[in-house]
């Protein structure tokens, strides 16, 4: 059988939950040996095969339609798709911006900010990619294994990644379990 | 009693108890939210939901009374979908994002909860709404956002504490804890015991001192008697690194089952005094760190001469919140040693006669008598036993002095003042006056409460007629062995070659610290820095009451023991040392017998 082919991506996030995946030091080599290890933020390849993989792992919460569109390509184009971190599972500390307006966070960014110097304003370039509620993964495609954690630690994470490649649903409890 | 069956165990529990407390007693574990086992079942969270055969629907356990031959099923893939939905629904209610909350990881019931139940998200997305937040408090702040609105502190508030402050505004998922009609609690007639703080299942009210302190998993848990007052509550401290995170009501203490005032929980958190950290002795006008060695040699010196010298020799006083091993050791090292007449302590009191359980029958009480004593700012936790009682029928008749009032008079069924100098006759009179005769008539449960010594006689006799329980609430911690120790008398330092103040870690009083003013020789065995300590010769650091091993007598005369959660700083003794140090060095030895019972 051919090893499981593993993508991943990030959206709105910190890139904690990929630093987290490297705590797991030398074992690293024992997942790459388990699994075809594809596209990663932290790779050259950054962009899922077209023609598919066995598993998607995203992190970060969906912020803006840019992550709308990374998440849907992960979706289409994955078996398995595994919400990485707090962030992707709830929405996380980004989340924290549906507490306010849209507009209000944006000025508070770009225009009120103590370093902006003379006048600042929100970009508004249409190339740009539009902010929207921040949302959990799940909120917008259907997500197969939820890892809650901020972020999971790598103890958790090889887990996942073990059960995965070995064609197992990991299954998420106690001492594994944890939302913090 | 009645049997039923619990998950296929016969279980016999009396009339009355609910299904949950039956599963309890037979270690069958039912997740529950809003159930607190000091407050009267509430039903408002439905975590508890079990399965009972014969029933249309899931019932849930916390309100449901145990009949004979119920058979209930507590964990079936029903109940266990239910409390999951549940589970679900309270988190899409209100921001519970546990990545920015002080009591995720272990300390928040609902995370986990959520954690028993496997639940690895959220079902449902989160409502937006913010909600407000209160930070008017001091000691804690209240957080909506947080609330599942079991409503713990609510009926902390009024059932356990009486003082109704916590109440609840709008409907539905708009529900909002507010005190008062809606005052900002800093304001409010909060009276900051902060027991629902300790009850409070998720992060929605979090003390401001012991926040990001230490998680449970990171704390050690260590029960002691408080020494605030003569109640003496139970408390736990809560205790990292040799450091006090917070303290906690003990709820298995039999005196206050759990409940603390302001005094109890916040302010020995608040503590801003300089800690002495090494004997200190007066040279050249100045105080100067000195060995052990050299400062108990400086007393010794001073006060050997001075033994046995009726009216010029040796003055000592002590606080009441020592330890009554340290009271004992005082005792016998100044008056039977050293032989002088003016061994006191500091707000002395009479012995008064107690039962063990007093206390019990003041939260029983339907009719309460208080004679001048103030309830509400000192023995507070007495003063919660009366007015949780008050909304269930129990009368209420307060006697305020003229200088002095109870703080009760708003809520008392009748209030009178008693003229300076007549205040046993308006004790002894009160039963002539229709209105509080009706009131006394009707009760069958009296207790008298006593707070100054001018009312005792009067009251011993009314209690004898009444069948009433008599309960004094004079004196501070250890009063009570104080007074057994003899430690009785007004404290007359005039005229006297030397004074020792054994101060522990109380406050001074202006009072203390004039009368020992212009005293030849001055020697203070404190844990601070204080005005007195300013004013010694020689100045011996002691333990606080973190750091003491000991025991403390009540007001109702119960032994109560004190344990050590902090380990003292290295140069500071326990007052019980350097009693038998100084003793060893004016040549006397100290029995340590200091419960008269215990050591016959």
């Amino acid at each position: 059988m051919a090893k499981p082919k593993v993508s991943m991506d990030w959206l709105a996030g910190c890139a904690g939950c990929e630093m987290s995946l490297l705590d797991m030091d030398e074992r690293i080599v024992a997942v790459a040996n388990l699994v075809d290890i594809r596209s990663t933020p932290i790779t050259d390849l950054k962009v899922p095969d077209e023609s598919g993989v066995d598993v998607g792992i995203l992190s970060g919460a969906v912020n803006n339609t840019y992550n709308e569109e990374v998440a849907l390509r992960m979706r289409s184009r994955s078996k398995c798709l595994v919400s990485l971190g707090d962030c992707a599972v709830f929405g996380g500390v980004v989340a924290l911006r549906n507490f306010f307006k849209l507009e209000d966070a944006l000025k508070r960014a770009y225009v009120e900010t103590e370093s902006t110097d003379g006048e600042g304003h929100v970009p508004n370039d249409p190339e740009l990619c539009i902010p929207t509620e921040v949302r959990a993964v799940s909120d917008i495609v259907k997500v197969d294994v939820n890892v809650p954690g901020r972020p999971p630690d790598a103890d958790v994470i090889f887990y996942v990644l073990s059960e995965l490649g070995q064609g197992r649903i990991p299954e998420l409890k106690g001492d594994k379990l944890h939302w913090h | 009693m009645v049997t039923l069956k619990i998950d296929g165990q016969e279980v016999a529990v009396p009339d009355g108890t609910t299904v949950l407390r039956a599963a309890q007693s037979v270690g069958v574990d039912i997740p529950t939210l809003c159930d607190h086992k000091e407050l009267a079942p509430y039903g408002g969270c439905r975590m508890c939901l079990v399965e009972v055969e014969g029933a249309r629907t899931l019932q849930p356990s916390c309100t449901l009374p145990a009949s004979n031959n119920m058979v209930v099923l507590t964990n079936t893939p029903k109940v266990r979908e239910a409390r999951k939905f549940v589970l679900t629904l309270i988190f899409s209610e209100r921001n519970h994002f546990c990545m920015y909350c002080p009591v995720s990881g272990g300390d928040c019931e609902l995370q986990n909860s959520a954690y028993g139940e496997g639940m690895t998200h959220w079902p449902l997305q989160p409502n937006w709404q913010p909600f407000p937040m209160d930070a008017s408090h001091e000691d804690f702040v209240l957080d909506n956002n947080r609330c599942i609105l079991c409503r713990r502190c609510i009926r902390a508030c009024g059932e356990l504490v009486g003082n109704f402050t916590l109440g609840v505004e709008e409907r539905g998922a708009s529900t909002l804890v507010i005190a008062d009609l809606g005052a900002p609690l800093g304001e409010s007639t909060c009276i900051s015991c902060g027991t629902c703080v300790q009850v409070c299942p998720t992060g929605a009210l979090i003390d401001r001192a012991g926040v990001f302190q230490g998680r449970e998993k990171d704390v050690a848990h260590v029960k002691t008697t408080c020494p605030g007052c003569s109640v003496g509550c139970g408390v736990e401290m809560i205790v990292r690194d040799n450091r006090l995170v917070r303290i906690e009501g003990d709820w298995d203490a039999p005196v206050n089952d759990g409940l603390l005032c302001q005094i109890g929980r916040f302010t020995p958190m608040k503590e801003t005094r300089e800690r002495l950290l090494t004997p200190l002795v007066r040279k050249d006008g100045a105080l100067k760190a000195a060995t052990w060695d050299e400062a108990l040699g400086a007393i010794a010196d001073k006060l050997k001469p001075l033994a046995g010298q009726n009216g010029a020799g040796i003055a000592a006083v002590t606080s009441p919140r020592l330890t009554a091993e340290a009271l004992h050791d005082f005792e016998q090292l100044f008056g039977a040693k050293l032989g002088s007449p003016m061994v006191t302590s500091l707000e002395p009191q009479a012995a008064t006669p107690f039962t063990p359980g007093m206390l019990d029958a003041l939260k029983t009480a339907d009719c309460v008598l208080v004679a001048g004593a103030d309830l509400i700012t000192q023995h507070q936790v007495a003063g919660f036993f009366i007015k949780r009682n008050l909304p269930k029928g129990a009368k209420l008749i307060v006697i305020d002095s003229a200088d002095a009032g109870s703080g009760m008079t708003d809520i008392a069924d009748k209030a009178l003042i008693a003229p300076k100098g007549a205040e046993a006759q308006t004790l002894a009179g009160i039963v002539t006056d229709p209105a509080i005769a009706k009131l006394i008539a009707g009760a069958t449960k009296p207790v008298i409460v006593v707070g100054k010594s001018v009312y005792w006689d009067a009251a011993v006799k009314l209690a004898t007629a009444l069948n009433a329980t008599l309960i004094s609430v004079q004196g501070a911690a250890n009063s009570m062995a104080a007074a057994m120790y003899k430690l009785d008398k007004p404290f007359e330092p005039k005229g006297r070659q030397a004074v020792y103040v054994a101060l522990g870690d109380a406050q001074i009083t202006p009072a203390l610290a004039q009368q020992i003013e212009g005293a030849p020789f001055v020697a203070v065995q404190a844990s601070y820095v204080s005005q007195v300590t300013a004013m010694a010769d020689v100045v011996l650091p002691v333990e606080m009451w973190t750091e003491q091993e000991g025991h403390y007598l009540n007001l109702e005369g119960r032994w109560q023991e004190a344990h050590r959660g902090i380990n003292a700083p290295v140069n500071v003794w326990s007052n019980e040392k350097v009693f038998e140090a100084l003793a060893e060095r004016v040549g006397a030895t100290l029995d340590g017998n200091w419960n008269p019972k215990e050591g016959a």
